[in-house]
């Protein structure tokens, strides 16, 4: 894993009858008396993940209580926490934190683990295995007697995904045969053999037979694990037009190898050149079509949809949607409703069922339309 | 996300923003405060002076009903911020006075006052959904101030914390203006408590110290401005000056926000070719500014014109170039202003993907106002592909009209509904099996910069007299900057000259220009081995025309003599259009 998320340290903390807060076990050092008032706290702040950042340090615990009479002072306080630097990213590291509090306090009610001294002793081999195990491959089972194990895995947090359109086009980032199909779920089982990067949400729910939610509820999850990301339908007719990104094409040469291998027709190979002036043949006002016509001799090896895709996929293009505008109405009439402005030609014909040609037919007569492209 | 402010009397002083980890309110929630408080740790103990906004006293803290959210709920603020912890997820929301009332009085005097050790470094504390930011401050010496933090919300806040405990530790030293302000904050507490005690009606203190306690009052103005509009503007003891502005409050655009780093790299980015647009009319402007501002920012502000690039505004405001940077920058900063390229015939626009184009939109109906007549989207569909300024103004119009439309473009670039596109120039041989001479005769250049030549001088009538494009640095001469090639023709030097900026390229590169035909001509191919290194895409047909001294037409002819081993696209400025997107 990661080293940003390396832990420097566990401790073991608890409630002293007589000597008060104090540190029992920690796997190496760290400087602690600040601290006390976090790790060891008041009743309003137990169970609550306490993350206290000071001295260029952080500090994870979750401060524990249980309540009894058979404790002296009737209580027993603890808590297991973590420190790190202060600028390691900790959020994965807080259920970790809190999962361990919970084991804990099971063992103690279970068995009296903490509590008694004899079995108390093994916490700290115990908080040694898991500051190794966790830094090194970001996951720890652990068994700690006969009937309890600790299974912990440091799980990355992602951004929420973006929602999923019907018309969006879900397509593969990595290689479709590197997918081990039976660790997903059936629906999107269902679905995998008509995501080809060139089928929309819709279409696939159609051919796949499977509800249009459903659909775009497991394209969304697959987009949380950035396994696909979403472009949009491919037509002849389409206009594109560069981002600045497309330099990249020039910098990187990773990209530039990856882009060859990627918009060859297949037994072909193209060159750096002929990609990047298709590239930047595309502009506004540019069909696909029009590009085809004007730079045949490069696309002779190059496959137009593939090269669209590609540029779509790393930003080196993007596409110029229609957008209907609705703009002289008189006062009698209904107000547009998808002609507004907010509605691109992709939405209004996947809502609508019409084609772009047809839409085109009945918009280009209407001299109260305006049609914006950006 | 929450932060608490809190201030330590005698031993130390800290103050505290608190912030909750969740998102109440859409958009941007998440830059603003919930809470400002004041804490101090003395002798005495730990007490708490003062919180705004205040807690309800009959707080019912049972059942947490945090409505469960969908995990494919619509984020439509669209921020990915992510916070210290790494953890960019969408929280569960729990209403304020739910994660507020959480806290007792007591318990954030214990937890929020710090020892003496901790003091001039910063302090952080997350309990489940809210977090505390802090910074110690001492009033005693030795002061050690220091405001360190991770994401950059909670940076900016910890710089607002610290002007504000550097301006108290500034009236505490000449009057003891905190000692004063924090008894008052406590008598009034104690008679409160009294009250309570003897009547049984329970009141919050805090609300009783607003109207005594100066300082409480510009806690809570400060965390009002936080929350509305970023901008935060203070008088300490109605003697010294705070201000301070949240760029993520400010720079918000597409409904994400510019993370102040990106600002500053682009801010870094300017060049003298570029202006200043001002976002506000002038007199608006130069009415919110503070009475003892730089007479440099006044006529700054009244020289500056969007037609004007920056070079000739440090001229005509008689201001140093590098002065003009940083109040450029600083307006920029502040929301004032953007980076243009100055308007000029040849400028190209076209409609910024990121464009408000709906007919219901606030834009429209200002735009109708304001050009009574006209409607926006017909207007922005004129731009759905990319026109010169020239092209949009019809020359045959009258001279009224005319200047309405170049206003029109301004109000448009003002609200980012536009942006401009340059052309970029990249060097790129055939590959080497091929035989240039076997292939076709390329394609023309797709250039779609309008094939305009010399910009005549007047070329926009409400604006200044030169366009752009006749912007150089010297004289207007041909002749270029570097004496050793001026004499013409093939002078051993010359020569020399050029194979030394040729000798950067392969082997190949180098033939594959050398077979144009263009090269033949010594002249043309000194102007093309000279512009080299121009040619990787990075730099814009203006950049180089003002670097180099070169008029428009020079380069294009260039470009079209070398075609055959060069590409050409156009694109936005990647540098400025950071400050192309609308704002929220």
């Amino acid at each position: 894993m990661g080293s940003y998320r390396r832990i420097d340290c566990i401790f073991f903390s608890e409630f002293h009858p007589t000597l008060g807060p104090k540190i029992t076990y920690q796997v190496t050092y760290i400087r602690h008396e600040f601290f006390y008032v976090y790790i060891i706290t008041k009743p309003e702040l137990q169970n609550k993940l306490i993350t206290v950042t000071a001295m260029e340090k952080k500090l994870i615990g979750c401060p524990v209580c249980i309540e009894h009479k058979k404790y002296s002072r009737n209580a027993l306080l603890f808590n297991l926490g973590l420190v790190c630097d202060a600028r390691t990213k900790t959020c994965a590291l807080e259920p970790i934190v809190k999962k361990l509090s919970g084991y804990l306090t099971t063992l103690e009610l279970e068995s009296g683990f903490i509590s008694n001294e004899e079995s108390k002793q093994k916490l700290l081999p115990i908080l040694s295995t898991l500051l190794e195990e966790l830094n090194v491959t970001g996951a720890c089972t652990l068994p700690i007697d006969d009937s309890n194990t600790i299974h912990l895995k440091l799980i990355e947090q992602r951004k929420d995904p973006l929602v999923v359109q019907e018309y969006d086009v879900p397509v593969f980032t990595k290689n479709k045969d590197h997918f081990i199909k039976s660790q997903w779920d059936l629906t999107t089982q269902q679905i995998l053999p008509f995501v080809d990067g060139y089928r929309h949400i819709q279409k696939i729910s159609a051919e796949a037979d499977v509800e249009l939610n459903l659909v775009r509820i497991a394209v969304q999850n697959l987009l949380y694990y950035e396994v696909v990301t979403l472009v949009s339908i491919f037509q002849y007719s389409n206009v594109y037009c560069t981002t600045p990104k497309v330099q990249n094409l020039i910098d990187k040469k990773c990209l530039q190898e990856e882009c060859i291998h990627y918009v060859s027709k297949l037994g072909q190979r193209t060159n750096l050149r002929d990609v990047f002036q298709l590239y930047c043949g595309l502009t506004p006002g540019t069909t696909v079509r029009d590009l085809c016509s004007r730079y045949s001799h490069q696309l002779q090896r190059v496959d137009e949809r593939k090269l669209i895709q590609f540029g779509l996929m790393k930003g080196l293009i993007r596409r110029l949607q229609k957008y209907p505008v609705k703009v002289v109405r008189d006062e009698r009439s209904r107000p547009p409703r998808l002609y507004t402005g907010c509605h691109s030609y992709d939405e209004i014909c996947c809502k609508t069922g019409m084609s772009y040609k047809e839409l085109d037919e009945r918009l280009e007569n209407d001299p109260n339309i305006v049609v914006c492209w950006k | 996300m929450y932060k608490q402010w809190s201030v330590d009397l005698n031993a130390d002083a800290k103050l505290m923003w608190k912030q909750s980890e969740s998102s109440l309110q859409p958009n941007g929630e998440k830059t603003s405060p919930i809470s400002v408080i004041l804490v101090s740790s003395g002798s005495r103990g730990n007490k708490l002076l003062f919180r705004y906004p205040f807690q309800r006293v009959s707080e019912n803290t049972s059942s947490a009903t945090s409505k469960q959210r969908s995990p494919y709920a619509l984020n439509t603020s669209g921020d990915s911020i992510e916070d210290q912890d790494g953890d960019s997820r969408e929280q569960t929301p729990l209403t304020d006075e739910q994660l507020v009332a959480g806290f007792s009085d007591i318990i954030l005097a214990t937890i929020l006052a710090t020892k003496s050790d901790m003091c001039g470094k910063k302090f952080e504390l997350k309990i489940d959904n809210v977090r505390f930011v802090g910074h110690p401050t001492l009033l005693q010496p030795p002061h050690t101030i220091q405001a360190n933090a991770d994401a950059s919300v909670i940076n900016c806040m910890h710089n607002l914390s610290r002007r504000i405990a550097i301006a108290l530790q500034h009236e505490e030293r000449r009057c003891q203006y905190l000692t004063r302000e924090a008894k008052l904050m406590l008598a009034v507490q104690d008679e409160v408590t009294t009250m309570t005690e003897t009547d049984g009606t329970p009141q919050s203190p805090f609300r009783q110290i607003l109207p005594k306690c100066k300082l409480a009052r510009d806690l809570k103005e400060a965390y009002d401005s936080l929350c509305t509009t970023g901008v935060v503007r203070l008088h300490i003891n109605n003697w010294l000056e705070v201000s301070f502005c949240l760029p993520h409050k400010i720079h918000r655009v597409g409904g994400k926000h510019i993370p102040p780093e990106a600002l500053e790299r682009s801010l870094k980015a300017i060049r003298p070719y570029h202006a200043l647009l001002l976002l506000d009319n002038e007199k608006a402007l130069l009415a919110q500014l503070p009475l003892d501002c730089s007479p440099a920012l006044v006529r700054l502000i009244k020289t500056c014109s969007a037609v004007k690039n920056l070079q000739q505004l440090a001229q005509d405001a008689d201001l140093a170039l590098l002065q003009v940077f940083q109040i450029a920058a600083h307006l920029v900063y502040w929301g004032k202003a953007i980076i243009i390229y100055p308007l000029c015939e040849n400028n190209v626009y076209m409609l910024s993907p990121h464009a408000n184009i709906c007919i219901y939109s606030p834009l429209a109906e200002q735009f109708g106002l304001q050009f009574p007549g006209h409607d926006l989207p017909s207007m922005l569909a004129k731009f759905s592909l990319p026109v010169s300024l020239s092209e949009f103004r019809n020359p045959l119009d009258a001279p009224v009209h005319e200047a309405q439309l170049i206003q029109m473009v301004v109000w448009m670039l003002q609200r980012r509904l536009l942006f401009q596109l340059h052309t970029y120039v990249c060097l790129l041989v055939p590959p080497v099996e091929e035989e240039p001479g076997l292939r076709e005769e390329e394609p023309p250049l797709v250039t779609r910069v309008t094939g305009r030549s010399l910009s005549t001088p007047s070329a926009l009538s409400f604006g200044s007299p030169t366009s752009s494009d006749d912007m150089t640095l010297t004289s207007p001469s041909m002749d270029n900057s570097s004496a050793e090639l001026q004499t013409g023709g093939d002078s051993p030097l010359n020569k020399r000259m050029t194979e030394t900026l040729l000798a950067s390229l392969t082997e190949h590169e180098r033939q594959a220009i050398l077979r144009v035909p263009a090269a033949q001509n010594p002249e043309d191919l000194r102007l093309f081995a000279r512009l080299l290194h121009y040619f990787r895409g990075h730099h814009h047909l203006e950049e180089i025309m003002y670097n180099e001294n070169m008029r428009r037409s020079q380069l294009k002819t260039l470009f079209d003599k070398f075609r055959s081993v060069l590409v050409i696209t156009n694109h936005e400025d990647p540098i400025i259009s950071l400050f192309q997107s609308p704002p929220d």
